[in-house]
């Protein structure tokens, strides 16, 4: 039996894909590296290293690294995808 | 493969120019039954672990603000961080062989992505009705009865959203607490943050983004085709079955009119979710959901023509009708796969429960005592990774006459915890010179094969 649906997804321009792609990769980069740095230091431990007065918890501490790793890796894909984009365009080979 | 089929679209559409919806039909069959199931089976599971309880704890808690990852009846500190490591490689290898054998079985019936936009199009279905419903409910002017269906549609969404947030964070801090927490508004800020990010990335993903994220975002859709051989299983159409293809009325003989069994009704295409045509073969967009398959099937069925014109199969069979399951690549992958479970299981079992940290007092070299003995400074941390209270011997060695002072001989640490010690060591000063290495060792008391040795240096003044 057929029965008509609809899921009404939209293709995306190629701007909006861009974007996408800069987001969600940087993303997970930087869920893995928030996993790797955080197995080895303890921010509890790390704030007090440099400042015995900063009293961060553990929970700020987490987030403001994942953010601080997704700025980054997400400023790196965003400026590759930016070049890459840009490039100029091999010249064509010229016959004859 | 074909990278963009034109199918679907407006005629003369260009892929990036504009943004038309694809309008896709949903399909009922045995495929569809099957993805319905996964989607119970796999969503009831994620729901519901979180409210697991095992000796009086979370059964399953990945404890961030304490460090400690509890899974059943196992204890994981960041120490153990490799076993962690062993499972994800374990994961992705798992994944390349299931590729290989089964082609994107994932995409289809496993991966998050699909499985949370196949609860949120039902409902979308729940409320909205069908896709011609949908579509005229899109263009109709705003109405009491657009505005109530619309609304209901949101509110389901954003409720289940912000459930599957709650649940989320369930995973990371204890649930039970965090629930009436988060209702009473309670709950610690990153808490609530994280719990209204993760609801947000369900909402938008599922509920907007649906198959677009497989096509645009997923690197594992691009690289899949790595892990793909000729014995793959695919979704295929069996073109020398089907072709040449054409309309004709039902009970026609398609010998007669020269035709395949294909009597192109654009089903395939209508209800692919990715908008391709799988007629043209395999392509990348394809995410494997076997609408096609259930959608041929009933024409089939209807036209009294076997099924199976577009179906599961490989390559090799497609061609000469056999699949070779057991080949290099799959033995491979397995070969692999059995040993890292094998390491990862060993060296669990043979996991020693306790570790031993030494930090040097970084404050100062050494002291020297007035009597000729040389003092240097350590911490120890001394984990117990067992969930009972263990007593333990401490003992130093590597430096003639050495002893640790203010430390009792036996120290008792509780289940699960971790016993900061400050500790001295002092030796003789006529046998102390330079940078010497020493080691520190706890030792079970009731059980000696449970020890752990960790080395150091002791200072001394320069001979």
């Amino acid at each position: 039996m057929i029965q008509e649906e609809y899921r009404g997804t939209r293709q995306w321009s190629r701007n909006s894909q861009a974007i996408a792609i800069v987001v969600w990769i940087s993303f997970l980069s930087a869920a893995i590296g928030t996993m790797l740095f955080f197995a080895l230091f303890d921010p509890v431990e790390l704030s007090g290293m440099f400042d015995d007065d900063l009293e961060i918890g553990r929970e700020a501490g987490y987030a403001a690294g994942f953010f601080f790793f997704w700025l980054l890796s997400g400023l790196a894909s965003a400026v590759t995808a930016w070049l890459v984009r840009t490039a100029p365009k091999r010249a064509k080979k010229r016959q004859g | 493969m074909k990278p963009y089929p034109e199918t679907n679209k407006a005629p003369g559409a260009s892929m990036y120019a504009s943004a038309e919806k694809i309008y896709p039909r949903e399909m009922k069959g045995r495929f569809d039954k099957l993805s319905k199931l996964a989607t119970i089976i796999l969503l009831g599971l994620f729901y519901v672990v979180p409210w697991l309880t095992w000796d009086e704890r979370q059964a399953v808690l990945f404890d961030l603000p304490a460090r400690k990852f509890y899974l059943l009846g196992l204890t994981l500190w960041p120490q153990d961080f490799p076993y962690l490591a062993m499972l994800l490689i374990i994961a992705a290898l798992s994944l390349f062989f299931f590729t290989a054998l089964l082609g994107r079985v994932w995409c289809g019936f496993a991966c998050p992505q699909t499985v949370w936009t196949e609860a949120f199009i039902w409902m979308e279905q729940w409320t909205e009705g069908t896709r011609s419903q949908r579509m005229k409910l899109d263009k109709a002017p705003w109405s009491w009865n657009k505005l109530r269906r619309k609304g209901s549609k949101q509110f389901l969404w954003v409720t289940f959203s912000l459930w599957t947030g709650f649940t989320f964070v369930g995973y990371f801090v204890p649930v039970r607490e965090l629930g009436p927490e988060l209702l009473t508004f309670s709950a610690g800020g990153w808490a609530t943050f994280w719990t209204l990010f993760y609801g947000f990335a369900t909402y938008g993903n599922a509920g907007y983004m649906r198959e677009q994220v497989c096509k645009y975002m997923c690197p594992y859709a691009r690289f899949q085709s790595a892990m793909f051989d000729k014995d793959t299983l695919i979704i295929s159409y069996d073109e020398k079955r089907g072709e040449p293809r054409g309309s004709r009325k039902r009970g026609a003989d398609p010998d007669k009119l020269e035709l395949g069994h294909c009597i192109d009704c654009t089903l395939c295409v209508q209800v692919c979710p990715t908008g391709i045509d799988i007629r043209e073969g395999l392509q990348y967009e394809c995410i494997a959901c076997a609408a096609c398959i259930d959608a041929c099937d009933s024409v089939m069925d209807k036209m009294n023509y076997p099924r199976g014109l577009v179906r599961y199969s490989t390559e090799h069979a497609m061609k000469e009708g056999k699949t070779r399951v057991l080949r290099p690549r799959v033995l491979v992958y397995a070969a692999l796969l059995l040993v890292l479970v094998g390491g990862l299981v060993t060296s669990m079992a043979m996991r020693t429960p306790l570790i031993l940290d030494v930090i040097r007092d970084r404050n100062f070299l050494y002291r020297e005592l007035p009597d000729g003995v040389i003092e240097n400074i350590y911490t120890l941390k001394v984990v117990n990774q067992r969930n009972e209270a263990r007593t333990f011997r401490l003992t130093v060695d590597g430096v003639d006459g050495i002893k640790l002072d203010g430390v009792a001989e036996s120290i008792t640490v509780g289940g699960g915890e971790v016993l900061s010690l400050p500790v001295r060591a002092r030796a003789p000063a006529d046998g102390a010179y330079g940078i010497m290495d020493i080691s520190f060792n706890v030792t079970d008391v009731d059980d000696p094969s449970v020890t752990m040795t960790e080395d150091s240096r002791f200072l001394g003044p320069t001979p």
